[in-house]
């Protein structure tokens, strides 16, 4: 517990920035073991033919002070893999170790630093006021309230909440709730916490509001924060670092700026009806394809083409005999990375996309 | 209390300094100092004024019986209300009763305000409980109970041990008006009442564990598991001189023992070692399996990955 407290003032902005020049291989040089190292982590539901791999083989190691996003789409198993780091899931296979502590032995041991706001749930006593669920949970954390009540104001306060302290939860606002339901995640100091989609039901400005506070929470308090969103704008916002989930298993493990950097690859998007399949794949024979969208109108293929490649494409599209109806540079966003990385364009970029940009 | 504790070694500044350093929080001067988090690490000083310090099972006590004081207190209603169902159930079976019985339920009176006491005091411990965990499902925090460092068997106590306060207050008001209405009087030792009907509803507590613990699982059943609650009336009402080996059962032997004590005035003392032996046997041993029961269940429920399910 006294961990929230030390670990600002190791700079929580400088460790960000270290993690995203450093990717998630080199964890040498961090005092103590990571906040979170999940290995080999596989949970199967169900039996037989209905059986479903909800997260296949997952392997995942969170630095402290690190804000990484889980994007995926539903049923990526964000949340099973979340729910495993809490042990409110049991995996079928693999470990998890918060803080070096493994959460099925030492069960106890880990949940004092550990804490979440999983999706659609309340996570708070919609009976009791702000302060008082802040006072409860610090409690059930494992924290005495009253050595934290200056930390509680000032959770309060980030959050707008000030006012409202004496509130019952229940007649808050949605988006009021939203923020008491993380403020009492934050109140027991976990250092590691995870957030399933927390802007989930927001409207715009209560969302942007949250995320926000989420960026400044992370910076100021040096927690480590684990945000799962198929929310693209959420973990763009608010994430040093994203692990793509798709079907159980990582696709993809950067920084925001390395995946967005590596995809962006001086791409460009050619639109024509001329382009058959016969056409992309004498394309594809000289140029590295990045996408192909048959369903648009007119077909559009994304060539990687930097530099005087540009021309050769051009030359090639002449040759080919396609009338070029639109030709524009990609400017991807996490969206794009994921489509790529899912299946769209099967290991048209690979696993290589990461390590070039490091 | 080791058990609220945090491992001191696993600070993350790994600092010579802040892993030693006892979190006394005493020290206001530093809390001036805005944590603006990006100075250097220099670890021999907190950020913050506001040091936390680990929670011990005193503070875990206080939170837990402090939440249901302020619910309790803060809606009353829910409490006035289960009284006056209460009451009304009572006055249409008195009322009945003397249609239909006459002079023959006059003379049982006595046992029927007893056993009609204990009644309340059952249903209000094993519904609460088994309720009070399927709400905690249904908002989420459930998990928060269970993944505490404490862990949630102490949570679950002393929430049970709450629930039985709350109880024996709203059934006491039942009781008094009843003796009131029908003119009865008992024997009302408190020491002894306490005693003897707190320990023959502790069993019932456990029941609700339990169903608490499928209500996690199956989460429709758990409703239907309310209807328990009118079998605690043929509890009550066994035959334990006839049949002995219902005294194993939850609430029976506890009920005859509470007629003994407040129809005829025994104290506590005056029972037998092993009536005593056997009250305190049944309520540990239903207690106990009913919170393996939940336990079970809600590693299954975690297995199943239903834990956490809205």
């Amino acid at each position: 517990m006294a961990r929230s407290a030390t670990s600002a003032r190791g700079g929580p902005r400088e460790r960000d920035e270290t993690d995203a020049a450093r990717g998630a291989e080199s964890p040498d040089d961090q005092p103590g073991p990571p906040a979170l190292a999940v290995e080999g982590l596989t949970k199967r539901f169900g039996d037989g033919d209905d059986a479903v791999v909800a997260v296949d083989d997952v392997s995942l190691r969170v630095e402290r002070g690190s804000v990484v996003g889980l994007l995926g789409p539903n049923g990526a198993g964000k949340t099973t893999l979340i729910k495993c780091a809490l042990g409110i899931v049991i995996p079928d296979a693999g470990s998890v170790r918060v803080f070096g502590t493994d959460v099925r032995d030492g069960r106890r041991a880990a949940y004092a630093d550990v804490d979440a706001m999983l999706e659609g749930a309340r996570n708070d006593y919609w009976r009791l006021t702000v302060r008082e669920n802040l006072r409860y949970f610090a409690t059930i954390g494992g924290v005495d309230p009253d050595s934290v009540a200056a930390r509680h104001d000032r959770l309060l306060d980030r959050l707008d909440l000030a006012d409202k302290a004496d509130t019952p939860v229940r007649d808050l606002s949605r988006g009021m709730k939203q923020k008491v339901s993380l403020a009492s995640v934050l109140a027991g100091g976990a250092e590691l916490v995870f957030l399933d989609e927390p802007t989930l039901g927001l409207d715009v400005e209560s969302a942007r509001t949250l995320r926000a506070e989420l960026r400044r929470l992370a910076a100021e308090e040096g927690l480590t924060i684990v945000v799962s969103s198929h929310d693209m704008t959420t973990i763009e916002a608010v994430c040093d670092r994203v692990v793509m989930l798709s079907n159980g298993r990582i696709v993809a493990d950067d920084t925001v700026e390395a995946l967005l950097g590596a995809a962006a690859s001086d791409a460009v998007r050619v639109a024509s009806p001329d382009l058959d399949a016969e056409t992309v794949d004498g394309l594809r024979e000289r140029f590295e394809i990045v996408g192909v969208d048959r369903e648009a109108t007119p077909p559009a293929v994304t060539v990687a083409a930097g530099g005087d490649r540009l021309y050769e494409l051009t030359d090639a599209l002449r040759a080919a005999g396609v009338t070029v109806s639109d030709i524009r540079t990609v400017q991807p966003d996490l969206e794009d990375v994921f489509l790529e990385r899912t299946g769209t364009v099967p290991d048209a970029a690979g696993a290589g996309l990461g390590g070039e940009s490091s | 209390m080791s058990g609220g504790g945090r491992p001191p070694d696993a600070s993350p500044t790994a600092g010579p300094a802040t892993g030693d350093e006892p979190a006394t929080g005493d020290e206001p001067a530093t809390g001036d100092e805005p944590a603006t988090g990006d100075e250097p690490a220099t670890g021999d000083e907190p950020a913050t004024g506001d040091e936390p310090r680990p929670a011990t099972y005193y503070h875990l006590a206080r939170a837990v019986l402090y939440r249901e004081f302020l619910i309790f207190v803060r809606y009353p209603a829910n409490a006035i209300g289960g009284i006056v169902v209460s009451l009304f159930f009572f006055a249409a079976l008195f009322l009945g009763g003397q249609l239909l019985a006459g002079q023959a339920l006059a003379d049982s009176i006595e046992g029927i305000v007893v056993g009609y006491f204990l009644w309340t005091l059952a249903v209000g411990a094993y519904s609460s409980v088994s309720n009070d965990i399927g709400s905690e499902v249904q908002w989420g925090t459930l998990e928060r109970h269970i993944t505490t460092p404490f862990g949630f068997a102490p949570v679950a106590l002393l929430k049970g041990v709450a629930k039985v306060v709350r109880t024996f207050l709203t059934s006491a008001v039942i009781l008094a008006v009843m003796l009131l209405a029908t003119g009865t009087r008992l024997s009302l030792a408190p020491v002894t009442v306490v005693v003897v009907a707190g320990l023959s509803i502790v069993s019932v507590l456990g029941l609700g564990f339990a169903a608490g613990g499928v209500t996690v699982l199956y989460k429709r059943i758990g409703n239907w598991l309310n209807l328990l609650q009118f079998g605690f009336v043929g509890l009550i009402s066994a035959p334990v001189f006839d049949l002995p080996w219902t005294r194993v059962l939850p609430l029976a032997h506890g009920s005859a023992m509470l007629q003994r004590v407040m129809v005829d005035g025994v104290r506590l003392w005056e029972f037998p070692l092993a009536d005593l032996a056997l009250l305190v046997a049944v309520a540990v041993g239903y207690l106990l399996g009913g919170y393996l029961v939940f336990q079970y269940a809600t590693g299954r429920a975690r297995r199943l990955g239903v834990l956490g399910d809205y």
